[in-house]
């Protein structure tokens, strides 16, 4: 079904290849430093997580040789099924640290949230593809692109998963920036979201849990309650200066050595990163992060057709907001959401989605080659 | 396009900023405050150093005994775990709920430095949570003998009270103080690349006491004790020629084991910080002042006013009146009228200043805590009577200590000796010995010698004391009958003395010089010479053929001392007994 020629391997895009390796790399040598090397009745974590990035990395080929174009045509089927997923988890999903987030499916744990994050992003880029006036389209035309957005939304809002619910929300108006809107039409729909924010924020925090308003609460002065929720913000802050400008060393930093940072394999990698390598060895994780995107929004950019821009820049944003916003957290500047950092975080469901996203991205690349030299 | 990449562009510029602001600037104060979270200084006490008496027999010496503490967090239940340590413990249940409450969160001591075979059932009963730790523990293996010079020391390693308490600083050794880091859990962890540095070991000490003497003087001290019911006794025993205390008892004692089933006011050391009127002892310093000055000789006839001698301020009395009595005779029927028409001679200034030179009113500087100066009164306090009473051994206060360390004056041939108790300090490899110190000459050995020899007659027939005289030695010796002060009234009170007894033996060379002092002999008989006069003979008896001191065996009348009489100099020679 896959013809592979040879010109996938010369026109791949490489460069994003290594950056994405990079990053994996130092999310499981972190790993490494802050779990366990042994466990009673399991397997370390940093091998499972290899296991992942393995799984990841399949993900990735995959969907780097498909066409993005015959993936665009099951567009609406992975839309419906992942909010299908959604409804699934709303009744039957199992509850972890509280929230309802996962299904079983064949024995293995989905995020259906995850999987809408992709469907979201695939079923505008087709969406899109064949509606694009020349000069921007207006409000009226935006209502089937909102009910794209506001399905999968509220239902993820609803388990409650804030933080991708926030990324869908993104995600969805850097794309219709993207396709361009017509000026009058902008303005009314931030007019228009303005008037509704006082509702849409009483139904935005009444959905909240206790513990996510408290985060907000915190966020806003994290001093308030040292050893409540303010814990992890103050011990990852603490984590990250202790780090200075070299770094305590690989291997070495008290405060997640020592279990003073909670979460150090996931949410809060980045601060046992900063501890451990300090503010140089940052400067280059960021020269690989913002690479990465740099790369995402050149793609974008040099795409050869609408649909492939509305892709690239979909995925861009999908890796940019939870790297944003994760990085945000640890540094104190941004509300404790539990977002974890892409790619370098612990955890397979995130990491797989990642990869798939990013191996679109490639595709879009190889596409505009491979349509070149047809 | 460009709306994307300035929003994701302006968010990492917010973050770039703060991760500047937390690494860069604020690093050290972050740096500071994650030190302050992980890391926990320890205390490891040291080995506390052993003390032996002057022949190397161990006085005091830490041993390894167990402890048991609990984490309160782990135990299965606290109650039952409480229930079934009181069965093993000498313990309450609810004494060991309340120490298992006591402690920090995850540790709790519940009985310390005890019993091993307890301990041993408690960690028998494997119960969760409950933990054995090796202390240290201090032993006084001679139990209650010499427990006043020992003292004792603490739970935590601290030196409490007599030569546990002068030389704590050197027999506690250096604490090692280490920096654990301490997870969130509050758990310990050593320090990658630390090591586990043995405590130091305290340095050793050896006394100058030598068991054997004490273990004589206090058993014939017990025995006085019972005999005449007195309330307290002290002895002490000095080597004159060096200052070395060889041996030194309080009554009633303790057993430093067992410290808490006393009250504090038993751990007091009589001899140096309880003060008292001594009685007629002092005649012997204020005739070797007034041979010393030349205001009369021993061969001197005094006439003893027949027993009753008015005075301003009150008459003074005789217990045996008598009419002509040489100046040792004064001495050796402890004649109070004699004794106080010499001292008149001297002078008011020229008794204090010469009491002041024999150590009265001032500490001894005995290398021990707590010890008292005495009393002596400035001359401008003096009433009209003060020069008699001194003279006798009323109006001031001395401690046991200082009567002995100035009779050793005598002994030697003129010179006020520091006392001390520690032989030597051993840190390591380096020993450090007390060198014998001579504070002052106070009498010539001319004076010194014809005055131990006039108190000869004390213990002979017509003395006082012939209950003090040793067979086979001549005794230099002096009593003290001493009315107590009354607590009620002015004046003195009726029928409580102190009765001491002063000697020095051999009387021509002392190998040592001894006070017994015994407060509030009950019964009939209380004077100095019949009650702590025998008490020196039996204690003599015994020690002198232990220090191997050859009896006499014809009767030499020395009236010049000899090359050994001379204390050893200062520096120089280890001490020898």
């Amino acid at each position: 079904m896959l013809a592979i020629d040879r010109r996938v391997f010369t026109h791949m895009d490489w460069r994003l290849v290594f950056l994405i390796g990079a990053v994996l790399a130092v999310g499981i040598s972190t790993i490494y430093s802050v779990t366990p090397q042994w466990s009673r009745g399991g397997t370390p974590l940093y091998l499972k997580q290899c296991a992942w990035a393995a799984v990841g990395f399949g993900a990735f080929s995959l969907f780097a040789v498909l066409d993005y174009q015959r993936l665009l045509g099951y567009a609406h089927h992975i839309f419906w099924l992942a909010l299908g997923l959604l409804v699934v988890v709303e009744f039957l999903g199992h509850v972890g640290m509280g929230a309802q987030r996962w299904v079983q499916v064949g024995g293995v744990n989905v995020q259906p949230s995850e999987l809408a994050k992709l469907a979201v992003i695939l079923i505008l880029a087709r969406h899109f593809s064949s509606h694009v006036p020349e000069e921007g389209f207006y409000f009226r035309e935006l209502g089937v692109p909102l009910i794209y957005l506001v399905l999968p939304f509220v239902m993820i809002l609803r388990q409650p998963d804030l933080g991708s619910a926030l990324l869908v929300l993104f995600v969805f108006s850097m794309i219709i920036i993207i396709v361009g809107m017509h000026r009058k039409s902008l303005i009314l729909v931030t007019l228009l979201a303005g008037m509704g924010f006082p509702f849409f924020w009483e139904f935005f925090w009444n959905s909240l849990r206790e513990y996510q308003r408290n985060r907000l609460v915190t966020f806003l002065n994290p001093g308030s309650d040292p050893l409540g929720t303010g814990y992890h913000v103050i011990q990852s802050k603490i984590a990250i200066g202790a780090g200075g400008v070299a770094g305590q060393g690989f291997l070495q930093g008290s405060q997640s050595q020592l279990k003073f940072l909670p979460e150090g394999h996931t949410d809060f990698i980045f601060s046992v990163f900063a501890e451990q390598w300090g503010f140089l060895g940052v400067v280059v994780l960021f020269l690989l992060f913002s690479g990465l995107l740099v790369r995402g929004m050149d793609i974008a950019i040099k795409s050869r057709d609408m649909a492939g821009t509305v892709l690239a820049t979909g995925i861009v944003c999908m890796v940019a907001f939870p790297t944003i916003v994760n990085l945000g957290m640890t540094l104190g500047v941004a509300p404790v959401v539990g977002v974890p950092l892409p790619l370098m975080s612990y955890g397979g469901t995130s990491l797989v989605t990642t990869m798939t996203g990013l191996g679109i991205l490639a595709n879009v690349h190889l596409q505009r080659h491979l349509s070149l030299y047809r | 396009m460009a709306i994307v990449g300035v929003a994701l562009i302006s968010a990492f510029a917010a973050i770039c900023i703060q991760l500047v602001r937390l690494q860069v600037v604020e690093a050290p104060a972050l740096s500071a405050r994650a030190d302050h979270q992980h890391h926990k200084t320890k205390r490891l006490p040291g080995e506390r150093g052993t003390i032996t008496d002057r022949n190397g027999v161990i006085l005091a010496k830490n041993m390894d005994v167990p402890s048991i503490s609990v984490d309160p967090t782990s135990l299965g239940s606290a109650k039952q775990t409480a229930r079934a340590l009181a069965q093993v413990l000498p313990m309450s249940r609810s004494q060991v709920m309340k120490r298992i409450k006591s402690g920090g969160r995850h540790f709790s001591w519940i009985y310390r430095k005890g019993d091993p075979t307890l301990a041993n059932q408690v960690m028998d009963l494997n119960l969760k949570g409950v933990y054995r730790i090796p202390e240290s523990r201090r032993f006084y293996p001679k139990g209650n003998l010499m427990g006043h010079i020992l003292g004792f020391s603490g739970m935590d390693n601290q030196g409490l009270s007599g030569i546990e308490r002068a030389y704590d600083n050197q027999l506690k050794g250096s604490e090692i103080r280490f920096v654990v880091e301490r997870d969130a859990l509050g758990r310990s962890v050593m320090p990658i690349g630390s090591r586990y540095v043995r405590p130091d070991h305290g340095a050793d000490i050896q006394l100058t006491i030598d068991e054997v003497i004490q273990y004589h003087v206090e058993q014939q001290l017990d025995l006085a004790m019972k005999e005449t019911g007195a309330l307290t006794g002290t002895v002490v025993v000095m080597q004159p020629h060096t200052g070395e205390i060889l041996a030194m008892a309080v009554r009633p004692d303790f057993d430093p084991n067992r410290i808490k089933k006393y009250r504090a006011d038993r751990f007091r050391n009589r001899v140096i910080s309880d003060p008292f009127e001594p009685g007629s002892t002092m005649k012997v310093f204020v005739a070797g002042l007034a041979l010393e000055s030349g205001v009369v000789t021993l061969d001197e006839s005094i006439y003893c006013e027949k027993g009753r001698m008015p005075m301003r301020g009150g008459a003074m009395h005789d217990s045996h009146p008598h009419e002509q009595l040489t100046f040792a005779q004064v001495l050796s029927k402890s004649s109070n009228i004699g004794t106080a028409k010499v001292a008149m001679r001297l002078g008011k200034e020229k008794l204090h200043n010469g009491l002041t030179r024999f150590g009265f009113g001032q500490p001894t500087g005995l290398d021990m805590p707590g010890e008292s100066s005495g009393i002596l009164p400035q001359p401008d306090k003096w009433s009209a009577r003060s020069l008699a009473s001194i003279a006798i051994g009323q109006e001031l206060a001395v401690t046991p200590l200082q009567i002995v360390r100035a009779a050793s004056a005598v002994a030697n041939g003129g010179w006020l000796m520091k006392p001390y108790v520690v032989r030597w300090i051993r840190q390591g490899d380096e020993t450090i010995y007390t060198e014998p110190q001579r504070i002052r000459r106070v009498l010539s050995e001319d004076v010194a010698a014809r005055l131990r020899q006039a108190l000869v007659a004390v213990t002979e027939k017509g003395g006082t004391a012939p209950k003090g005289a040793v067979p086979g030695f001549d005794v230099a010796g002096k009593t003290g009958t001493a009315q107590k002060a009354s607590t009620t009234r002015r004046g003195y009170a009726k029928g409580k003395y102190v009765a001491s007894f002063l000697g020095m033996v051999p009387a021509d060379n002392p190998a040592l010089v001894m006070l017994v002092v015994l407060d509030e002999p009950q019964g009939r008989k209380y004077y100095g010479g019949s009650v702590a006069a025998p008490v020196f003979r039996a204690i003599s008896e015994r020690v002198l053929p232990y220090l191997d001191v050859q009896p006499r065996t014809h009767r030499t009348v020395v009236l010049t001392a000899d090359a050994h009489t001379t204390p050893p100099p200062s520096q120089g020679d280890q001490p020898i007994l």
